[in-house]
């Protein structure tokens, strides 16, 4: 509650009636002795703009309309420019339609009549303070949203800059990924290891759910399988370890769909482990493709002590290997048709050798170009591991 | 997405329709969670009319099957579309939530 000197809310009335000062302050007396209105007093425009700019804190304006030097509906043109964060009530004679749409037309919030009424005026200010309550508890909502908005924004940046964005550099094979967030903060990853002896640990991954949640989830997935993938060789035993180390706090239920292979350049193998995952394609120079197997296994964070199954495959010169999240087989274009796996396989004709990069780019392309104005929900994450042709 | 839920004794069978992912996970959750009471002693969650279920979607089953495990309350799913199917199998869900073809199986295995 306020008080005399600081008062809950701010009027400034505008009239060139002398006799309006005394008449106010002896009718508001109560709600000025409590401190819940202060009054301000000015003759016209001029001196209200004058008064508006020297005090910021004026809540609400109230105006008559014919008045020396500037007149209220002039007043009414001028106030925004000075404090935009008030409103305005118009004193307007009995009837005068002409000057009140007028005054409605310029922004003013309501109106009372001549002579006046005080008890009208006083039901009129407080609907007139209620609503500008409203309106400022609304402006600190959205400024709260802006600045949650802001904080995501940088989390997008943090989520973006951990992905990949140099790949490496071996000799008969050349690696690249992207990922396309359908929200601020996305669920997916991929991740490129090096590992001993020239070998590449490769990962792609999909959380359930998107949103703030799945992103934490995601950021220590994504750290506990580098450090796994580090340590231990067999992807099998790699997607093991992460798997316990989710499960031991994991109330939410949350889990992620882990592909993660090993490529050995020197000899083409790559072995892998599927948990849970979407299997990627193995694309060959004259366009065919097939998966890769599923090796028996469970989407990661699902169950503790889990036996993660691998099998091998040995790659030939020119093929590619496209490891992707459903965000690319499951979007939707504006007739709720999926691109699918077939669309994805239809990329791909005889004699088509797309660098590692060329092809990621193009698929993301083709599910943007199918999706057109189609809302997305899921994240669209695309890596490709292109063997060198002989 | 709709959930529809029947009793058959202490059985309790949870009608899914429609599509979930994960614009309506959320909600899923709630209505699955709020179908199921204290004294059911078996959930059977029929998806014979889901057209598509996202990863979303499958926390929420493996939630109430956590949720339930927890209370020794048995659950299985039956009459899965075969786009369904194939989510949980590549998920590897299939392996930890037991699947029935149909109702009237799930229902005698439940008895």
């Amino acid at each position: 509650m306020g008080d005399r000197d600081n008062p809950d809310y701010k009027i400034l009335v505008v009239d060139d009636e002398p006799d309006l000062e005394r008449l106010v302050r002896q009718r508001m007396r109560r709600h000025i002795r409590r401190g819940k209105y202060g009054f301000e007093f000015a003759g016209n425009g001029v001196e209200a703009l004058e008064v508006l700019t020297e005090k910021k804190d004026i809540d609400i304006v109230l105006s008559d309309i014919n008045m020396p030097r500037m007149d209220g509906l002039t007043l009414l043109q001028q106030i925004p420019e000075v404090n935009s964060d008030l409103r305005s009530v118009i004193v307007s004679a009995y009837g005068d339609m002409e000057n009140i749409r007028t005054a409605m037309n310029r922004g003013a919030f309501d109106f009372v009549t001549k002579p006046i009424d005080f008890t009208d005026l006083e039901v009129t200010i407080e609907r007139t303070l209620r609503h500008l309550d409203e309106w400022r508890a609304a402006l600190a909502s959205r400024d709260k949203l802006v600045a949650i908005q802001n904080e995501l924004d940088v989390a997008t940046k943090i989520q973006q800059s951990i992905l990949p964005d140099t790949f490496p550099h071996v000799d008969g094979c050349e690696v690249y990924g992207c990922m396309h967030a359908a929200r601020n903060v996305g669920g997916d990853f991929f991740d490129v290891i090096n590992l001993e002896a020239g070998r590449i640990g490769l990962a792609v991954a999909d959380v359930s759910d998107k949103g703030v949640p799945a992103a934490l989830f995601m950021m220590s997935s994504r750290t506990l399988l580098k450090g796994a993938a580090v340590g231990v060789e067999d992807p099998g035993a790699v997607l093991r370890e992460v798997n316990d180390l989710l499960n031991e706090t994991n109330e939410a239920a949350m889990f992620v769909t882990v592909f993660y292979g090993v490529y050995d350049p020197s000899t083409r193998m790559l072995t892998f482990s599927n948990g849970g995952h979407n299997p990627p394609l193995v694309v060959h120079p004259d366009g065919s493709s097939e998966e890769l197997e599923l090796t028996g296994g469970l989407a990661l964070g699902a169950i503790p002590g889990f036996e993660y199954g691998q099998a091998s495959v040995r790659l030939n010169p020119g093929d590619l290997v496209v490891f992707f999240t459903d965000g690319v087989t499951e979007a939707i274009n504006v007739s709720n048709e999926e691109f699918g796996l077939e669309s994805l396989q239809g990329l791909f004709g005889d004699g088509m050798t797309p660098s590692a990069r060329e092809a990621a780019e193009m698929i993301l392309q083709a599910v943007q170009d199918f999706a057109g104005e189609a809302p997305q929900f899921d994240d669209l994450t695309c890596m490709t591991l292109r063997v060198a042709d002989e | 997405m709709n959930v529809q839920v029947e009793n058959h004794d202490k059985v309790l069978v949870a009608k899914v329709e429609g599509r979930v992912d994960s614009s309506n996970s959320q909600d899923f959750e709630r209505q699955l969670q709020g179908a199921i009471g204290e004294d059911v002693q078996a959930v059977v969650i029929d998806l014979g009319q889901l057209a598509y279920i996202s990863s979303a979607g499958l926390r929420v089953v493996l939630l109430v099957a956590k949720t339930l495990g927890q209370r020794n309350v048995s659950i299985s799913l039956c009459a899965l579309s075969d786009p369904v199917q194939s989510v949980f199998e590549i998920s590897g869900f299939n392996r930890i939530i037991q699947i029935y073809d149909s109702q009237a199986d799930a229902l005698a295995a439940a008895g």
